[in-house]
């Protein structure tokens, strides 16, 4: 039975990455495509990460935008001043969004907070992240943003290389999704996500597994947000807005299913497809997120993968 | 310095205005309202359009304020029902999630539809000197609408049965039910009453200054601010902490500059959440 499990979770792997690893072979020689395709694996990477956070430990982190751009403004701030590699920057701006999220995960399970605080926390937080990077202009340049071309990632920059770079990212994020979950670490995660007091009774640390997975979660963020800066070029603070990210992110893994391996994945590939479709639209693309999010948080809150499940009658993972 | 005091009070009940209906419909129906600064802006931008299409500015800002409550109550009626079902931390999760989406989708729809409407509305003489100091009229109104709305809801919510039918679902929502009190009707009500709250905000904010469609987010975070700070269950801790805010931000934009100002602000607000988290004025219990 338990070989069974990690079977299927095995060959959803293996799928995800041979699908993911053809799609710039269907995209073609169109750079804008490629383009779109390399951001879904960017979004589906930011997916999995709240997905530890949130799907997992039901912490509603309403700053995912403003942890990966921390680690990203950290990074790119710190290789353009100081001359580092962006690859001795990078870990740099890991380890300090994973210490934040940490830090507010800490915070908030030492204080009781509720779910409705911590989403009050957190949303100050991208608030005062958002204010800082357009306040601190010698540093960030303001709403103008910074070039990061040339600063020595030149692996992460556009082409069908970067695209492969970044899936190896993606699937060392859903490897690690994997370990976590079938260690002791999962375990205790679905419990707290089924009854938090009752697993505090079972003897399960809550504090420690919730800030575990907090800082996971914050790290992968942090990673993909840094990742992301030095592939497109160009950061400023509409790229990690709340706009941008977290409602993107949100969708996506209200979309693909919380809780799974599966759900970031398909979330991201379903979201892209239908941005491309509402793209035509212009700004209305906003109100189209909105009504998304609105109409899965009411109705469809199991997401795909559950819905998949029940029609195939297949366990996926 | 006074007249940098007085921004500061005006601006503060400005806010308290639209705090306090985030207040209440935590307080009442345990949603905290993402898409509040929202209401304030349809009902602004709905001010606007009645302006533009010729009406009298007075009957403007009341159909506006009427706007904003139709609104409200339309999104209490249809979006929060399903979170009203669910109980808990369930409910407070979808109250979260539906209005921060409510919020995008206003914000889409106005920023497609009337991109370049904003209210500013002027009033006759723009300022006067009282003792030596030039007082802006429209501030002097501002605050005169302000206080006028916050006496009526004081008045309501002590003076009135219904008053203390809704501060008896504040304090417990199941003994309330107990005694015979039917909480989705008064919730409606509530909501309604704050959107019109906010949307009247709306309208001062076009009168102090300028009302754009993409303001939502910044009045809902100032609100929220607001709301946090005063504590998400106190009226009248969110009045108070309305002016605090206001004067502090008042006296901080003058000396220090916007952008430090507001992270202040926040951060004011995080400390408050975390050291306490019922609010700076709440009655410990």
């Amino acid at each position: 039975m338990n070989k069974d499990r990690y079977l299927a979770d095995y060959v959803t792997l293996l799928l995800v990455a041979v699908v993911l690893a053809l799609v710039p072979l269907g995209v073609g020689d169109s750079a804008h495509y490629l383009r779109i395709v390399t951001l879904m694996l960017i979004t589906i990477a930011y997916a999995v990460a709240f997905n530890i956070i949130f799907g997992h430990t039901r912490q509603l982190f309403l700053c995912i935008g403003a942890l990966a751009g921390s680690s990203a403004y950290l990074s790119v701030v710190l290789a353009i001043k100081t001359g580092l590699s962006p690859w001795a920057t990078i870990p740099l701006g890991i380890v300090s969004a994973a210490l934040l999220g940490g830090a507010f995960s800490y915070v908030s399970v030492r204080r009781g907070l509720g779910v409705i605080f911590v989403g009050i926390v957190t949303l100050v937080f991208s608030l005062i992240f958002h204010n800082l990077v357009l306040g601190l202009r010698e540093l960030t340049n303001g709403e103008t943003g910074i070039e990061t071309k040339g600063l020595g990632a030149a692996v992460l920059q556009s082409g069908r290389g970067s695209y492969y770079v970044i899936l190896a990212f993606l699937m060392a994020c859903l490897v690690l999704y994997h370990l976590l979950m079938r260690s002791r670490a999962g375990t205790a995660f679905r419990a707290i996500a089924d009854d938090e007091f009752a697993a505090e009774l079972a003897g399960i640390d809550v504090t420690f597994y919730k800030v575990l997975a907090a800082s996971i979660g914050s790290a992968l963020l942090g990673a993909a947000g840094a990742i992301y800066a030095f592939y497109s070029g160009f950061i400023s603070p509409t790229e990690y807005a709340l706009v941008s990210v977290d409602i993107v992110v949100l969708v996506t893994l209200l979309l693909g299913g919380m809780g799974t391996l599966l759900g970031p994945v398909l979330g991201g590939v379903v979201f892209t497809v239908l941005d491309e479709i509402v793209r035509p639209l212009g700004r209305l693309n906003v109100l189209v997120y909105g009504v998304l999010m609105i109409v899965l948080v009411i109705t469809f809150r199991q997401g795909l993968v559950a819905a998949l499940r029940k029609i195939v009658k297949v366990r996926i993972p | 310095m006074i007249a940098i005091l007085v921004d500061g009070i005006v601006q503060g009940l400005q806010l308290s205005l639209m705090a306090v209906g985030i207040t209440l419909i935590y307080g009442l129906g345990g949603v905290l309202n993402l898409a509040h600064g929202q209401f304030a802006v349809v009902g602004g931008i709905a001010t606007a359009l009645f302006v533009e299409a010729g009406v009298n500015p007075l009957a403007a800002c009341a159909l506006g304020i009427l706007s904003a409550g139709v609104f409200g109550f339309v999104v209490d009626r249809t979006l929060l029902l399903p979170a009203y079902r669910s109980a808990g931390e369930e409910r407070l999760l979808l109250g979260l999630l539906i209005t921060l989406g409510l919020s995008f989708v206003v914000n889409g729809f106005l920023d497609y539809k009337y991109p370049n409407i904003s209210l500013t509305l002027k009033l006759a003489t723009p300022s006067f000197n009282v003792a030596g100091i030039t007082v802006r009229t429209a501030s002097v109104v501002a605050a005169a609408i302000a206080i006028v709305a916050f006496v009526l809801l004081f008045a309501f919510l002590k003076g009135t049965l219904l008053g203390k039918v809704i501060r008896s679902i504040i304090q417990n929502e199941v003994g309330a039910g107990l005694c015979g009190i039917n909480p989705g009707r008064i919730r409606t009500l509530i909501v309604t009453l704050s959107a019109m709250m906010a949307g009247l905000g709306g309208v001062v904010q076009g009168l102090f200054s300028s009302l754009g469609t993409e303001m939502g987010n910044e009045l809902t975070s100032f609100a929220l601010i607001v709301a946090v700070v005063g504590g998400v269950r106190s009226i009248n801790g969110t009045l108070a902490a309305g002016v605090l805010l206001g004067i502090v931000n008042a006296f901080a934009s003058y000396f220090v500059g916007a952008y430090l100002t507001l992270i202040i602000l926040l951060g004011t607000a995080v400390f408050t959440i975390l050291l306490r988290p019922a609010g700076l004025f709440a009655y410990r219990t």
